[in-house]
């Protein structure tokens, strides 16, 4: 496994001949360093010059100045085939080679490099593995017998063949529906977390930029930089009228989505077995102050909301048709997730459970709003 | 009317004006396939060389073949050349043509997916570019063989030693005799229709990734389901 190597852009511009600044594509004097293992999304309208930002780095397109590092090196030293071979490219469109089954595409810069065949094959199976497709059922189709979905993992795994220290992907999910991109965007992301790979990656979509990124580079068109920071920085305090506009007015709902109920601690709820005795039931709640109680099973999952005064005086506590538990919520639920499900059962808290399903506790709307109120740290 | 007694007596014949025939197709179409490929590969890394390869081998397809085979006679005298020569001539056009249409459909983001990954410009050429102009550049050799075989029996007018099969016709129209003329018809289309079919399977064997269309459903589906009732 090769270690990520952090890219660094210095004064970088890029002109076109025969128009002024401002045209389509055109970079003007960016820097911004991405650190070894970081997702840097780049993020703008069409034009802006993110994508000729992307392209310089594996010189499909050479900088009109500036220089461009990779680790400590100049790219422009590198040989531009070698310096390509080691940088892992996926496109919208994905351009696998039709002409080539899915095994001998994700082999594509092993083979370049000269691998044995036999590795060359353990490497594209090892591949296809990570990005969720059986090798024994996929290695040797050809492309135009696979899902647009099924592609784009294609794309990713030939991308990683060589396990390049840098990835460049350009609008890798825009051309899928947006349930496949949602599935493809949470699986690089967990691919990521083992990966750690420096990844450079190109959206127009800013809810794309803020989930992907660790940090976020919003262009302006005429490839002006006109914001880097981490997404929460960004969604926070936007630097100009600029990015403002461009996150959107609903900014503050966006930085909902960064937050994970994992990160918060839930407030704690009076709970009560099923088959507990009801009298001792009814003491606990009165000292609680808040009139429900949550009835659990015997794992203490969540069974259902029950009034404490609808408690029998004696005998055992038994589910009653009170009201429904939910909803619920798991670490990995964002804030703006769990709000939306708040509002939509019409309530004021919902039930934070453990991997288990187990109740750890509750958050309450207005831990949420809090949040949309705090400065970005 | 067909004298088949004549016919079954000089089978020999038949059959070595076949291979002739197919001898001057294959070498018209083996030196045109690689003069067209020359100039395809030269007008699509410079575009501007396109349209005056495209109206030169075009004015040259204008030339009528009648004409041209006897003009050559002072030059290559009665050698292969002087009936190879305007056979090759003629089948730049569909070559030259075929070639660049099978170039210009390799899709853009196939040529930067192999630029991106590493490919040198002669590995992409050749691994990437060619192998996916293959529907085309068969397209173009099965249309400029079969227009080749047609061509060949005008080359039977140069004298006996040339023609093909197109001997019998010149001299089944010389002696007034309809059954040479319809032997060396019939046999000339049958070559034409052999070769063609010999082509096309050809080109299936090479080009396995292109879904061949099936009876029922959707060509190469990824997965086969049961179809609900």
């Amino acid at each position: 496994m090769s270690t990520a190597e952090r890219v660094v852009f210095e004064h970088v511009t890029k002109r076109y001949p025969g128009t002024g600044s401002g045209n389509p594509g055109a970079v003007e004097d960016l820097s911004l360093e991405v650190p070894a293992g970081k997702i840097c999304v780049l993020v703008g309208p069409s034009g802006c010059g993110k994508t000729t930002s992307l392209k310089m780095v594996n010189r499909l397109i050479e900088p009109t100045s500036g220089r461009i590092l990779i680790g400590d090196t100049d790219i422009a030293r590198r040989d531009v085939i070698e310096l390509r071979r080691s940088i892992g490219y996926v496109i919208q469109q994905v351009g696998l080679f039709p002409h080539q089954t899915v095994g001998e595409n994700v082999a594509t810069v092993p083979r370049l490099l000269g691998w044995d065949p036999a590795r060359q094959r353990d490497r594209a199976a090892e591949l296809l593995e990570l990005v969720g497709l059986d090798p024994a059922r996929y290695a040797s189709r050809y492309p135009n017998a696979l899902s647009g979905g099924e592609r784009q993992r294609v794309g990713v795994a030939r991308a990683l063949a060589a396990d390049p220290p840098v990835l460049l992907m350009d609008e890798p999910f825009g051309a899928v529906d947006p349930i496949v991109r949602e599935r493809l965007q949470n699986e690089l992301l967990r691919l990521q977390e083992h990966l750690a790979k420096t990844i450079l990656f190109v959206t127009h979509d800013i809810d794309e930029a803020i989930k992907m990124g660790d940090l976020v580079a919003v262009m302006q068109t005429g490839g002006h930089l006109a914001q880097f920071g981490s997404p929460d920085e960004i969604l926070a305090r936007p630097a100009s009228d600029f990015v403002a506009r461009f996150v959107g007015a609903d900014r503050g709902l966006k930085r909902l989505a960064l937050v994970r109920i994992g990160d918060v601690e839930p407030a704690p709820v009076a709970t009560v077995r099923i088959g507990a005795d009801a009298a001792e039931a009814r003491r606990s709640a009165a000292g609680d102050g808040f009139p429900y109680l949550l009835l659990v099973d015997e794992r203490d999952r969540p069974v259902e909301w029950l009034r404490a005064d609808a408690l029998p005086a004696t005998g055992s506590v038994q589910a009653a048709d009170g009201m429904p538990a939910a909803p619920i919520f798991d670490r990995r639920t964002t804030f703006k997730d769990a709000l939306s499900m708040l509002l939509a059962t019409d309530v004021q808290a919902g039930i934070v459970v453990d991997d288990a399903g187990a109740v750890r506790g509750l958050i309450t709307t207005d831990v949420i709003e809090q949040r949309t109120r705090t400065p970005a740290p | 009317m067909i004298d088949w007694a004549w016919i079954l007596d000089h089978l020999d014949e038949l059959a070595w004006r076949t291979l002739q025939h197919l001898y001057l197709t294959a070498a018209s179409v083996a030196i045109g396939f690689a003069i067209a490929f020359g100039l395809a590969v030269w007008s699509i890394r410079w575009r501007a060389a396109l349209r005056p390869i495209l109206g030169g081998t075009g004015l040259l397809y204008t030339i009528p073949s009648l004409a041209l085979f006897p003009l050559l006679v002072p030059v290559t005298g009665l050698t292969d050349a002087t009936a190879i020569i305007p056979l090759v001539l003629y089948s730049l056009l569909i070559f030259v043509r075929n070639f660049v249409a099978g170039f210009d459909a390799v899709p853009a983001e196939i040529l930067e997916a192999a630029d991106g990954t590493g490919y040198s410009s002669r590995g992409r050429f050749w691994s990437v570019e060619v192998p996916l102009a293959i529907p085309l550049i068969v397209a173009g050799v099965r249309l400029a063989t079969v227009s080749t075989i047609a061509l060949v029996n005008i080359s039977g007018l140069l004298g006996d030693r040339f023609g093909g099969l197109g001997f019998f016709i010149f001299e089944g129209i010389r002696h007034s005799f309809p059954t040479e003329i319809f032997l060396g018809g019939l046999a000339s289309i049958a070559l034409a229709v052999a070769m063609d079919a010999a082509l096309q399977a050809a080109q299936r064997r090479l080009t396995p990734w292109v879904a061949q269309p099936t009876a029922v459903g959707s060509p190469g589906s990824a997965v086969r389901r049961p179809v609900p009732s």
